[in-house]
């Protein structure tokens, strides 16, 4: 892939559960440093269209591709962690099957920078700190790109803030974003682009200006 | 560290801070074994069996100048069955609800039957149905052969009082008729004088009968017995120290835990919403079905050492001979770390059909034990159950267990047992990692 190249790209990628299709084929790009929302309502396919790019499902039809060598990062909806294990223990465990040379370092120092309690469980914390822990984990191995289900949607006004805050260091750093939301407000704040969903197929894609007139209008 | 094995250490890590689970699973596969030990030694146990006396038996019943105290005698012989005295209609009522499992009849007439010494009374015996009454009729057999023996004495005596009348002469009674005999004795003192050679051949035949009749007492006695069965003392392992409860016990142990720890940390992966995390490049859906059969295994070694350790420390306090307590434990290791990785992809392909640690884990227990059961049903008996049981790792774990403790050349049948387990293990662990795709939907 050149440099010019997006550093995720789906082409044609869809998703069947049994009989139900999940996603219709479907054509998404993400460049470097750029931020895109995914809305849409329950079911209409935001998730798996997520879990699709990050690799956490295999296609039913059609292909991901990401720029050679590009880490992605991933954060599910619901915590995908280890409750017996502590918020040190997971982040070390998986950057040891990352790969990450530093393990121990780098779990130190995102239990740090997350103010992750490290003497209780993971499935002990409380949400905000169990979607703090997805979150840290998301950013094991320094990823160019970020893929987040809706990280806020547990999170009370306060604790929102601080994520986004979070967030936004990491788009300042480089970081692309893709994340899936059901508020109006993150999209216009934190989005250039959105793309929108229904029953499976994209409704809209395009920039936040045309989707704010669109819903206007519509 | 290999991805797998850094798995198998998280494992291990999140099974040292269930103690409670990691208690249960060790402790009730031994309960069961415990269990499965108690229903095996019924064989052993007394059936209850009701006694009707409808002779009245006297407290003591003399025959052939023997006097026999009945309630004696009848606990003496009786140590098969516990005898319960009843009346008829108890007895039968008792049979109908299972409270004895026989009836046992002295009719009427009995005695005075079993006195005249003509014929042979009869005692009458009713079982219950069901699959234990060949056992049943088997232990009243024993007690009616235990009374047999008892009067055997009495009715050799009571033939060799006759034969000895025939030798010496002198009064006897039959039937209640008194007679008088010569005797064989006082015939030849009586010939002696008589010349002629008609009277010698009476004296050469009386000379033969008394020595002929001289052997009638170990003649009765061979014929009452024509084979002895003599008990040698021997010093061995008791039954429950026994070869096959030893691999048994292992195999159910591990079959247990291997079963349900495979089964239930597979499904918890999906539980704890990380498949598709770790699926994403993290580590390949085989590679953590092979974590799941290695943890499987090395518990299984772990628990089946700490038994075989157990077991062999009572055999050498108590100072019990047979087997190879300690020598073969290396051997037995390989077939712990063998059976374990088998039963542990069974649990593995478990785990994934169901999809969720608890339903993963009620499956493994509901289908452990029909695994077990059926490596505990002789092939001889039904033939089928021995075809399914070849299909699944438990028996073939016990045979290994038991050969490499107890036989004295046990590379053949090892080397074909452990043949069994490593492609048993193979098969499952296939048919696991297919099914583990079902854990990323």
């Amino acid at each position: 892939m050149s440099a010019g190249a997006p550093l995720l790209a789906a082409r044609g990628v869809a998703k069947r559960f049994g009989r139900n299709s999940a996603l219709d084929p479907t054509d998404f790009e993400l460049q470097p440093s750029e931020a895109v929302a995914l809305v849409g309502p329950n079911g209409a396919g935001k998730s798996t269209l997520l879990a699709l790019l990050a690799g956490a499902l295999e296609p039913s039809a059609g292909t991901v591709v990401s720029r050679e060598g590009a880490n992605i990062g991933w954060s599910p909806q619901r915590a995908a962690q280890y409750g017996r294990l502590s918020p040190r223990e997971n982040l070390e465990l998986f950057a040891r099957l990352e790969g990450e040379q530093q393990a121990a370092e780098a779990a130190d120092r995102l239990v740090r920078e997350f103010e992750l309690p490290d003497a209780t469980a993971a499935g002990d914390l409380s949400v905000g700190n169990r979607q703090r822990l997805n979150l840290a984990i998301a950013l094991l191995g320094k990823p160019e790109a970020l893929l987040l289900d809706e990280p806020t949607a547990a999170l009370d006004p306060e604790q929102r803030g601080r994520l986004w805050e979070r967030l936004d260091a990491q788009r300042s750093a480089g970081v692309a974003l893709v994340f899936v939301t059901q508020q109006p407000d993150e999209v216009e704040r934190h989005a250039q682009r959105v793309v929108a969903l229904r029953d499976g197929a994209v409704t809209f894609a395009g920039p936040v200006a045309e989707y704010d007139a669109l819903s206007l209008v519509g | 560290m290999t991805k797998v094995a850094l798995l198998l250490r998280k494992d291990a890590l999140i099974l040292r801070r269930s103690p409670l689970l990691l208690g249960l699973l060790v402790a009730y596969p031994l309960l069961i074994a415990l269990l499965v030990g108690l229903v095996a030694g019924y064989a052993n146990s007394k059936p209850r069996v009701a006694l009707v006396d409808e002779d009245h038996l006297p407290r003591i019943v003399s025959v052939g100048g023997h006097e026999f105290n009945v309630d004696k005698t009848i606990n003496r012989v009786s140590k098969d069955v516990k005898l319960v005295r009843l009346s008829r209609a108890e007895a039968q009522r008792e049979l109908r609800s299972g409270k004895v499992v026989a009836v046992l009849t002295v009719p009427a007439g009995f005695v005075a039957t079993l006195q005249g010494m003509v014929m042979s009374p009869n005692l009458e015996v009713q079982t219950a149905r069901g699959i234990i009454s060949s056992r049943v009729d088997e232990q009243v057999q024993a007690l009616v052969f235990g009374l047999n023996r008892q009067l055997q004495t009495a009715y050799i005596n009571t033939d060799l009082g006759y034969v000895r009348l025939i030798m010496q002469g002198g009064r006897g009674s039959f039937l209640g008729r008194e007679f008088t005999v010569l005797g064989l004795g006082r015939a030849e003192r009586l010939l002696r004088n008589t010349p002629g050679p008609q009277a010698e051949r009476l004296r050469e035949f009386i000379r033969d009968a008394r020595i002929a009749l001289a052997q009638t007492g170990n003649a009765l006695r061979a014929t009452a017995h024509p084979i002895e069965l003599k008990r040698v003392k021997a010093r061995g392992r008791s039954w429950a120290l026994s070869a096959d409860v030893q691999a048994y016990a292992l195999g159910l142990t591990i079959s247990f835990l291997a079963l349900v720890l495979a089964a239930g940390s597979l499904a918890a992966e999906r539980d704890e919403n990380v498949v598709g995390r770790l699926a994403r490049g993290l580590v390949t859906l085989g590679q953590l079905v092979w974590a799941k059969v290695l943890l499987a295994a090395v518990v299984a070694l772990a628990l089946g050492l700490g038994v075989s350790l157990v077991f062999g420390a009572i055999i050498q306090i108590g100072n019990v001979t047979g087997g190879e307590p300690w020598g073969r434990l290396p051997l037995l290791a390989v077939g712990l770390l063998l059976a374990g990785g088998a039963l542990g992809a069974v649990g593995a392909l478990l785990g994934a059909l169901a999809r969720e640690a608890r339903t993963a884990s009620l499956v493994a227990l509901l289908v452990v034990l029909p695994i077990v059961f059926l490596g505990l049903v002789p092939q001889e008996v039904v033939p089928a159950a021995g075809w399914i049981s070849d299909a699944l790792p438990f028996v073939h774990a016990v045979r290994f267990f038991s050969a490499a403790l107890f036989d004295t050349s046990p590379w053949s049948t090892v080397a074909r047992e452990a043949l069994w387990l490593c492609g048993l293990g193979a098969l499952f662990g296939v048919l696991a990692r297919i099914g583990t795709r079902r854990l990323l939907a």
